[in-house]
């Protein structure tokens, strides 16, 4: 690929795109087809979203790392402007109080860098996730 | 015969207790009652969808794959297996979770967000197959992928039919 193709794409791939869809349809196409319109899921299969069952994972070190990098998010076929208000939408529809007072939104940049580093073993690093948080609250 | 006693004793017994009209009419209420047990997905199915729905045009054949709302699907139409566009049919258990995408309906040219749900709990209907897949993705995005049996989560995993739900009109982005 030539480099100004290159430089192209990843503009593209920052910007919005024009009449693309808001973040609550990009929710109802892209995520809620398995973790249901009201965030539930279906638990020990799908993650839940709502009902604080995100709170452990908002609070702890890394954890917002985490949630940008999980396949669902990261391999979403969106641009990363769209894939950021989207993940901030979900966060502010199904776990506004289960975030830190200085959890800052998204931006498309942050959500470029993360997800171009996708997890091997997502199972492993969500324990080591938790586990780290657990750790630093028992110190 | 001992049985044989027995049982032509006890049928006299039941003809002097009961009438035929009552018997019928027991029955009548074991069967109603065994119908509203697999139907009770049917209603639930059924309320998925808000009203007002969208404008339908005048020649709407929901049992045909050119129907506007399917798009994207990939399955036999529930409206051909007993059920209907929104009501899987009578026997069979809505899945929830789904492959969801967009139909642009021809009445007002917008877009519409269609959850094509699996209608789960019988064998294959075979009729009216349809395929149309737009915004279909490879099933490495299983999310995007209308390819895969999405019976999962409910009491049996085999595939009936599929019904086109509306879940409202796509938002533009701000």
């Amino acid at each position: 690929m030539r480099p100004g193709i290159a430089v192209a794409l990843a503009a593209a791939s920052l910007a919005r795109v024009a009449g693309a869809y808001g973040p609550e349809t990009n929710y109802a196409l892209h995520c809620q087809g398995c973790h249901l319109a009201d965030g539930t899921g279906m638990p020990g299969r799908i993650p839940p979203l709502a009902g604080g069952a995100l709170a452990p994972l908002l609070r702890a070190p890394g954890g917002r790392a985490f949630l940008a990098r999980v396949p669902g998010v990261a391999n979403a076929p969106l641009g990363d402007a769209d894939l950021a208000a989207l993940l901030d939408w979900t966060l502010d529809h199904f776990a506004a109080g289960d975030r830190p007072a200085d959890f800052a939104p998204y931006t498309a940049e942050e959500i470029g860098r993360l997800r171009a580093s996708p997890l091997v073993d997502v199972g492993a690093e969500r324990r080591r996730v938790l586990d780290a948080a657990a750790a630093k609250v028992a110190r | 015969m001992a049985l044989d006693g027995w049982y032509d004793a006890a049928s006299r017994r039941l003809a002097r207790r009961t009438s035929r009209r009552g018997f019928l009419g027991r029955v009548g209420t074991a069967l109603f009652g065994a119908a509203a047990v697999p139907l009770l997905p049917v209603a639930r199915a059924g309320a998925a969808e808000r009203a007002p729905g969208p404008p339908e045009p005048p020649d709407a054949d929901p049992t045909s794959c050119d129907y506007w709302r399917y798009c994207a699907i990939d399955g036999f139409l529930a409206a051909c297996c007993g059920g209907s566009v929104t009501a899987c049919p009578a026997g069979t258990e809505m899945s929830h979770v789904t492959w969801i995408g967009t139909c642009k309906n021809p009445v007002d040219g917008k877009d519409y967000v269609i959850s094509y749900n699996d209608c789960c709990g019988n064998s294959y209907c075979g009729r009216c197959i349809c395929n149309r897949n737009e915004g279909d993705r490879p099933v490495y995005l299983t999310g995007k992928a209308n390819d895969i049996n999405w019976c999962m989560g409910t009491e049996t995993t085999a595939y009936s039919s599929t019904v086109a739900v509306v879940l409202g009109v796509a938002t533009e982005s701000p």
